[in-house]
């Protein structure tokens, strides 16, 4: 029977142990969560995504969400591109620069967190201390602590820390451009915002959707700088989907509720990857 | 001779193969866990017990201990719990029976906590860290300006706004950070206020008139705390008591060591601890006790016990209360040696005497965080104090409605 098998197959030995692994490790759990999701006290239950549309503090915390991707996304990457293209266009200096604003990204999270949360505090901090020094009245200035302003305050510090993610990717695509289409371009006389427009922008799309789908999956988990500093508050301002679920498994320990929202959570990312791949035409 | 030597030389080798019986404790990463990480190596030393140490921070030891009672992993012998956790970890018999009837020297309202039924039920659980709120206020700065000690809370925000403006300084300065930080400065208030979270029929109650009136108060307290106070936790409120930037607190008995030290505080000698202001009723402090417990699946509940009952004796909580941990019993507190040292004792002694807990339900942490965070919503101002406590009310009877 080994026999056959290993003539059939002959690769099956070389990659049965990650099957295995895989099955056991990420498989298994995956359909086990699927099955806590879907039991309820009284076994096969749909109760807990019922549950979902009715609880106002998950759609709060996934509006936010939501939110806080699209408007980190759209400045990091914005940022980043300008920043790959600016230091590109240098003639000297290229990779100092590119190494020093790679430094934050090289931070844990959680460090760069707590140094936000020293630079933020309204009375001791760095940040309202710099703008007394000039002579500017800072007591509206709570960033992390006043409700309008603490999900910008938040995303200000993804924005720090992950835009030269988005600049390495970018900046990397541009770097392994072909010469010869913006030889080409410029010969025939096109400006450098057509160049740009034209040439550019359609070859980088690869590394574009790239770009945007990575950072996209990492903002609609972010967990650990909110967790820190502000733990979702004040109030309920800057809660999201990953902070609510860790709410609901680990302090709760409602983990069939938690697996539930997580599956809304995964459902959301492919559905946006999938659009993503479309509009761009990736797969063409 | 030769053989002599090496029927020695086996035996010692076997002695050292052989494994010596091990005592797994979890317990929290702070002043509160030091102490008790001292006194276990100390008592393995004695019984000749490895104790192996299993040290988390204050949220990961919540969920490690839980799943190791869910789980019967066996995986701690004994575990640290704070007080509003034990209604949750002795559910569906988690927790061992404590067969010995702790002595009466123990402070009613630490022993009352370790009781499945609250009060009158068994005993799961021995006090460890006696901690309940005390009123941290600058003593200097009333006498200055001819203020006695607040005994009510019109007393605390008539020196709030006496004392802050003419000493540059927030008069009052809170925890208001959502969940448990909000909630633990508001329950003082909510009680004395006249409210309560629960009827007599276990439905959530907190829409009253007693309660708004109670938000309105904590928000008039507001007005005298430092900018982004909604946001605070126990660190950036004694960071305003410690740079004498505020005059006045809810605190914890662990913060007391810090007023006092000069390296960490401009107000050495300055600040007074008494008990909690009164309005309609009685003032009362929150209990935040640390209770020791010997999981259901342990495989040494015989020595867990001899540990915990050794731990919690007169003579090791006089060592621990050394160390820094507030103890849980009357003859600690009554100490001469301890009360030359620690200047607060009777204030804590008064406030653990007369401390409350809070409601004894496995849902409090889910009812805490519903809770915490429309009262930090109404700190915030982007909610009304009534349209918080509606939506509080709502939630709470959410939760409790599921859990039937």
């Amino acid at each position: 029977m080994i026999q056959t098998l290993r003539r059939s197959w002959p690769g099956v030995p070389w990659v049965a142990p990650t099957v295995v692994l895989l099955l056991a490790l990420s498989i298994y759990p995956l359909v086990f969560s699927v099955k806590v999701s879907l039991t309820g006290p009284a076994g096969f239950s749909l109760a807990n995504y019922a549950r979902l549309v009715q609880d106002r503090l998950f759609l709060q915390a996934l509006a936010q969400t939501l939110l806080y991707t699209a408007v980190a996304l759209a400045i990091e990457f914005v940022l980043g591109l300008a920043l790959a293209l600016l230091i590109d266009s240098l003639g000297r200096g290229r990779a100092l620069f590119r190494a020093g604003l790679l430094a934050p990204m090289l931070l844990p999270p959680v460090v760069v967190a707590v140094i936000w949360r020293l630079i933020y505090n309204p009375q001791f901090g760095v940040l309202n201390g710099t703008l007394r020094s000039l002579s500017i009245n800072t007591s509206a200035l709570t960033w992390t602590s006043g409700e309008g302003g603490a999900l910008a305050s938040v995303i200000l510090v993804d924005v720090w820390e992950w835009t030269p993610f988005l600049f390495l990717l970018l900046s990397a695509g541009l770097q392994a451009l072909p010469y010869e289409p913006l030889e080409a371009a410029r010969m025939d006389g096109a400006s450098s915002w057509q160049v740009f427009r034209d040439v550019v922008l359609p070859l980088l799309k690869p590394v574009m959707t790239l770009a945007i789908l990575l950072r996209t999956m990492d903002l609609m988990r972010i967990f650990d700088q909110i967790f820190i500093l502000t733990q979702g508050g004040p109030g309920f301002a800057t809660e999201t989907v990953s902070l609510y679920i860790y709410r609901t498994a680990f302090r709760f320990f409602n983990f069939g509720y938690a697996a539930a929202m997580s599956f809304l959570g995964l459902g959301l990312t492919i559905v946006f990857a999938k659009s993503l791949m479309r509009v761009m035409r990736v797969s063409k | 001779m030769r053989a002599y030597k090496c029927i020695i030389g086996a035996v010692l080798l076997s002695g050292c193969g052989k494994e010596l019986p091990t005592l797994t404790i979890a317990i929290n990463a702070g002043v509160e866990g030091d102490a008790l990480k001292a006194a276990a190596y100390e008592w393995g030393a004695r019984n000749r017990m490895r104790v192996d140490i299993v040290e988390l921070p204050y949220a990961n030891l919540f969920e490690k201990e839980l799943l190791d009672l869910t789980s019967h992993t066996g995986a701690y012998d004994i575990i640290m719990m704070d007080d509003p956790w034990f209604p949750r970890m002795v559910e569906n018999s988690q927790l061992a029976v404590i067969e010995k009837q702790p002595d009466t020297d123990f402070l009613a309202s630490c022993l009352d906590v370790c009781r499945a039924p609250y009060r009158t039920g068994a005993f799961y659980a021995l006090p460890y860290v006696g901690n309940s709120q005390l009123f941290f206020y600058r003593k200097d700065l009333f006498d200055k300006h001819g203020i006695a000690a607040p005994a009510t809370w019109n007393d605390v925000l008539a020196a709030a706004k006496k004392i802050g403006p003419a000493e540059k300084m927030y008069g009052y300065v809170m925890r208001a950070a959502p969940g448990n930080a909000v909630i633990t400065d508001f329950m003082p208030l909510f009680w004395v206020f006249g409210a309560e979270m629960f009827d007599s029929q276990g439905h959530a109650a907190v829409a009253t008139p007693e309660a708004a009136e109670c938000v309105r108060f904590m928000l008039e307290l507001g007005k005298y705390s430092p900018p982004g106070y909604t946001g605070f936790n126990a660190d950036e409120v004694s960071g305003h008591l410690l740079q004498s930037t505020a005059v006045m607190s809810i605190n914890w008995p662990a913060w007391i060591a810090a007023m006092d030290d000069p390296a960490r505080s401009k107000i050495v000698g300055k600040i007074a601890f008494a008990q909690m202001p009164s309005a309609r009723r009685k003032g009362v402090a929150e209990l935040g006790s640390w209770l020791l417990g010997i999981p259901a699946g342990s495989k040494n509940k015989q020595r867990a016990a001899e540990f915990l009952f050794w731990a919690t004796a007169p003579a090791q909580m006089k060592q621990a209360a050394l160390r820094g941990n507030p103890p849980t019993r009357r003859s600690a507190f009554l100490d001469p040696e301890l009360r030359a040292r620690f200047r607060a004792f009777p204030a804590q002694l008064a406030s653990l005497e007369t401390a409350r807990p809070r409601p004894r339900t496995p849902l409090w942490n889910e009812i805490e965080n519903a809770f915490g965070i429309r009262i930090s919503q109404a700190n915030s101002g982007s909610i009304t104090p009534e349209e918080a406590l509606q939506r509080a009310n709502q939630e709470i009877e959410a939760i409790v409605q599921r859990a039937k």
